[in-house]
């Protein structure tokens, strides 16, 4: 039997505690803990001292990876991590967690949905990108697609790097043909897959639960010259966003705040005291 | 059935039985009475796999898109439902706009509700290998690779194959329904 590293499984519990339940309807769908806690090790490794931007991250990859390292329980981290995310809920308990446990200088996080272009300070600014995008079941990759766009643009002309996780299952034909449709796209963006880690992660999928995830990892190969634009996501993209005839309508997902952060909502239980201690 | 299940058809295929403390015989008479009250009946589920807004609205509206009608496949089986009888007091298309439930429907115990037409009991055989998931992250793969553990219903095209006897796995269905727009509601 392995070994259990109790520090290890500790921190990462901690992060799991401070991640938002996650919404079905926008495909939230939270890697599991051994994974995490891996997947955490790998990004810490493959993007060691780099400036990265996570677009996307409900699993909470970029927040594990940066805690254990501030743990010590990690010895390679990324230089500092951005992420970008349209549920305030996700940003806002990075941000809480990062300041309690006091590593805002590594991580920091802000609201934005890929259908929007992408904010002038977040081009060309990172060395890498990583993205778990909607899949793209139903939708042949768009989804994905847009992700790795944002992605792509948020990386710098030279030596830029990226980590796609998406479905990768040899029998489901559907997630092979959205890892070549990705592949391709790419390669039109001239970058090329440098590594590809297949069928690795599992996550709390009800209906799929052997489904894995693979690390396919990017790198750019030819320098980008000229400039580009950042656009709007044209509405033909986002009508099949989460698949066909189910459009992405919303912009952001807006905590509602409350005092009782990380703790069950009253609304669920109720207290019944022993007589005379109510 | 011949006519229903075509290739290519659309189908939803449910497990069914005890349901928030009441028997399933109970609730066909009681959704029967729905339907001659209301023109409609609202059928209360629950779980992630018929998810209204993103498996069984999109599901439907494809299909109808074909001028193809999906039907709504119920499986009697024997199970235990204890959870509290709470009446639904309002419903939802996607989650966001709630109104009240309509005159005459009552629905209970249920996160979600599809909504269909008439019931019509009617037994027959499906096989599960002649389904082929539609929706999510599964699609492509066989029903009988898709129904086990705690997975009891999805949505499914009906592709028939032929196959020796022991290659089959037959479910026998008890009743159908015909899914009507909007197809599937956000519960409260």
């Amino acid at each position: 039997m392995a070994m259990l590293n109790r520090e290890i499984m500790n921190a990462v519990s901690d992060i799991i505690m401070n991640r938002p339940l996650p919404i079905r309807e926008v495909d939230q769908i939270y890697m599991k803990a051994g994974d995490l806690a891996l997947q955490s090790f790998f990004i810490g490794q493959r993007f060691r001292d780099l400036d990265v931007v996570f677009i996307g991250d409900g699993d909470a990859v970029a927040l594990s990876t940066m805690y254990l390292f501030h743990c010590d329980l990690l010895d390679v981290a990324p230089k500092s991590i951005h992420l970008l995310d349209f549920d305030e809920r996700i940003v806002n308990s990075v941000i809480r967690f990062a300041d309690k446990y006091r590593f805002t200088n590594r991580i920091s996080a802000s609201l934005y949905n890929v259908i929007d272009p992408l904010p002038s300070t977040h081009q060309r600014r990172y060395d890498a990108f990583y993205t778990n995008p909607p899949w793209g079941a139903s939708n042949e990759g768009e989804s994905v697609k847009a992700f790795v766009e944002r992605g792509i643009q948020a990386t710098r002309d030279h030596n830029a790097q990226g980590a796609i996780v998406i479905g990768d299952d040899p029998a489901l034909v559907w997630t092979q043909e959205v890892l070549h449709v990705i592949q391709e796209a790419s390669l039109g963006e001239d970058f090329i897959v440098s590594e590809m880690v297949p069928a690795v992660h599992n996550y709390h999928l009800d209906d799929a639960p052997h489904l894995r995830s693979c690390n396919c990892l990017v790198r750019r190969a030819r320098q980008r010259t000229g400039t580009y634009s950042s656009e709007a996501l044209s509405p033909d993209r986002y009508a099949r966003f989460y698949g066909r005839n189910n459009p992405l309508r919303i912009r952001y997902i807006r905590e509602e705040l409350s005092l009782n952060v990380g703790r069950a909502v009253d609304q669920t239980y109720k207290l019944e005291f022993l007589e005379g201690k109510s | 059935m011949i006519r229903i299940l075509t290739n290519g058809a659309g189908l939803i295929f449910m497990k069914i039985g005890i349901h928030a403390q009441e028997g399933v015989e109970d609730i066909i008479a009681r959704k029967k009475r729905e339907y001659e009250q209301a023109g409609m009946i609202f059928w209360g589920y629950g779980g992630n796999t018929c998810h209204p807004t993103t498996f069984i609205q999109p599901f439907a509206k494809t299909q109808a898109e074909h001028q193809a009608q999906v039907f709504l496949m119920m499986h009697k089986m024997t199970s235990n439902h204890n959870a509290d009888p709470v009446s639904a007091k309002q419903y939802s298309e996607d989650g966001i706009e709630w109104k009240p439930i309509p005159e005459g429907i009552q629905v209970v115990g249920s996160r979600y509700a599809m909504v269909i037409g008439n019931l019509t009991e009617e037994q027959f055989d499906l096989n599960l290998r002649n389904l082929v998931v539609a929706m999510g992250p599964k699609r492509g793969a066989l029903g009988t690779d898709y129904i086990q553990g705690h997975v009891d219903k999805g949505c499914f095209e009906y592709h028939e194959r032929a196959e020796t006897p022991e290659e089959t796995e037959l479910k026998h269905i008890d009743l159908y329904s015909p899914l009507k727009p909007p197809y599937a509601v956000f519960l409260k």
